[in-house]
């Protein structure tokens, strides 16, 4: 509590921000899912119903998708219709914040023991790469080198998509920028 | 690549050395254990190591309450049921597991079910579910090469599902781990060498990969020393204790390094390869070693050159250049495996094994794909790279 009251602004701020990533993450792995091979051919390993979740401890911001097939994954917002199969765990909103504003790369991040996983490994392993070729969509190449391992060479998507993704990060590097100030 | 944060954890005490044996009274008195069970498997029993234990512990007055001997290879969440219920009938109060990778996952598991209740394993699968310390639990390894004393995980089967149930809580660790050299002196040759490997491949992987760390890496090259300066030394004369001793104590470094920063590439490799072509862990280690290193090289060539000084010492390091030092490591590697080749026929390629033909190979690199270790191999492993790495690997 006491915390709060030395920073309360950027607090609300980290924790606003994470809020509005999660929701731009699903809708753009919902959008990905729709048009990318790669993506598909990730997620079709995946149970038809299976129910994927981040979220923060104890008890913060949420992301579910779930793989409605062939593929496909659908974003439910922050309620899971069911248990979820498989939940990777942020111990703490500020490493959430470091992954999704991507100062730190996802795999990196479980390097680093910032989150666990609750659920089967392979799946998390699948989620991670989908995760990493999602990064690389959404960010401009020098951003996402950052964010993911590796860069992939072959990334061909809608220009709509891609600049919608990027007005968020637009509204992300601002903030970094302005946290870390 | 270093790592802005990590974290460290290892609270066994290591007992190790001569007479190691007859300390494990004096610890299980200190924690009130007055009861204590062995589990093993039928070859520890048959090799005669149980008798300098349960004769440690009887010179002392503590009698061992019961004994399980029928620890299978693939321990089954059955195995474990029956167990717990031995351990609850003739009331134990303790656990020592003796043996290898199995007997000790399972003497993890049982230590589950007899400290939490229930007869049903599987519901305590998955990470972070176990909330309390459990009874007192004492591993003495009777290879050289898991490090199973060390790591906070344990793999159970469920046969009626067909699936491998892991456990991860860092209570599943033992309250000490036993290193006493009369438990590997009398390892066959090709165990000594491929269990002897893995430890090499925990300490290589942990160094090289996503996760290091100082302290890692200080456990990760102590053992690579030990290893290269024993490993040979014992093939030719299997009776060394002290050399015995040295790689013991490696395996458990190696175990220590790995359980915290993770390993990558070899493992999801030698895990798939494993369960398609049931090959031993250890040889799968020394069988892709030399190939996932030369694959991630770009990405890992500054730790990789360092470890030439722990893999060559100090004179072959320093007339290396300082541009040739990772391949020169690579090197060390390939040399140390053409010698036990010479000395035990441990294959090099997945040809050489006789047990895996071409046509597995797309099956391994799907499967590795999925394998948890790949998450924290430094370069990121598409499906063609696996493939690409199998082709190298094959003959
Ligand atoms: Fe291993």
């Amino acid at each position: 509590m006491l915390a709060k009251r030395i920073q309360p602004m950027v607090f609300q701020a980290r924790r606003l921000y994470v809020e509005l990533m999660f929701q731009v993450m699903g809708r753009a792995l919902q959008a990905v899912s729709e048009v990318d091979e790669k993506v598909q051919n990730e997620a079709r390993a995946l149970p038809d119903g299976f129910l994927f979740e981040m979220m923060v401890m104890p008890a913060g911001s949420k992301l579910i998708v779930e793989h409605t097939g062939q593929g496909r994954f659908r974003y439910h917002g922050d309620k899971a219709p069911r248990p979820v199969d498989l939940s990777i765990q942020f111990k703490h909103i500020a490493h959430a914040f470091l992954v999704l504003s991507f100062q730190e790369k996802t795999s990196v991040a479980f390097a680093n023991d910032r989150m666990l996983v609750d659920g089967d490994i392979s799946y998390a392993v699948r989620m991670t790469r989908v995760l990493n070729r999602l990064e690389s969509f959404i960010l401009p190449k020098l951003v996402a080198k950052r964010a993911v391992k590796e860069y992939p060479a072959d990334l061909h998507l809608p220009e709509k998509l891609i600049s919608a993704a990027r007005i968020y990060l637009k509204v992300a590097t601002n903030f970094v920028e302005t946290v870390r100030a | 690549m270093t790592n802005k944060y990590y974290e460290f954890f290892c609270p066994v005490k290591v007992i190790a050395g001569k007479a190691a044996l007859e300390h494990i009274p004096y610890e299980l008195t200190g924690m009130a254990a007055k009861r204590p069970m062995i589990v093993t498997d039928k070859g520890v029993r048959a090799a005669g190591l149980l008798e300098p234990v349960i004769a440690a512990c009887e010179e002392s007055g503590l009698e061992i309450t019961t004994i399980y001997d029928d620890v299978p290879p693939d321990s089954s969440t059955t195995v474990v049921r029956d167990i717990a219920g031995i351990y609850r009938q003739e009331k134990c109060d303790s656990i020592i597991a003796v043996g290898g990778g199995s007997a000790i996952d399972t003497g993890k598991a049982v230590n589950i079910l007899v400290s939490e209740g229930g007869d049903d394993i599987a519901k305590y699968s998955g990470a972070g579910v176990l909330k309390h310390p459990l009874k007192p639990f004492f591993v003495v390894p009777t290879t050289a090469g898991t490090g199973s004393e060390v790591t906070s995980v344990a793999v159970i089967t469920d046969e009626a599902k067909g699936v491998k149930l892991p456990f991860t809580s860092s209570f599943l660790l033992p309250n000490a781990a036993i290193i006493d050299p009369r438990m590997t002196l009398t390892l066959p040759p090709h165990i000594t060498a491929a269990t002897a490997m893995d430890a090499m491949t925990h300490a290589t992987e942990a160094f090289t990969c996503m996760a290091k760390n100082p302290l890692s890496d200080a456990y990760a090259t102590a053992a690579i020393k030990k290893i290269s300066q024993s490993l040979l030394q014992v093939m030719d004369n299997p009776k060394d204790s002290d050399g015995r001793l040295e790689l013991a104590q490696a395996s458990t470094m190696a175990g220590i390094a790995f359980s915290n920063s993770m390993v990558g590439l070899v493992h999801a490799l030698g895990h798939s390869t494993g369960a398609i072509c049931h090959l031993p862990h250890g040889l799968c280690m020394s069988l892709y070693l030399p190939y996932a290193l030369e694959y991630n090289l770009e990405t890992i060539r500054e730790p990789l050159g360092e470890l030439l000084l722990y893999l060559e010492g100090p004179e072959v390091f320093a007339a290396t250049p300082a541009s040739r030092r990772a391949e020169a490591s690579i090197s060390a590697i390939r040399k140390l495996r053409d010698a036990l080749y010479k000395r035990c026929q441990l294959p090099r390629t997945l040809k050489e094994t006789g047990k895996v033909t071409e046509a597995q190979l797309d099956h391994i690199a799907e499967m590795a794909l999925d394998d948890g270790s790949i998450m924290f191999n430094p370069k990121e492993v598409t499906l063609e790279d696996a493939r690409a790495v199998l082709r190298r690997a094959w003959a």
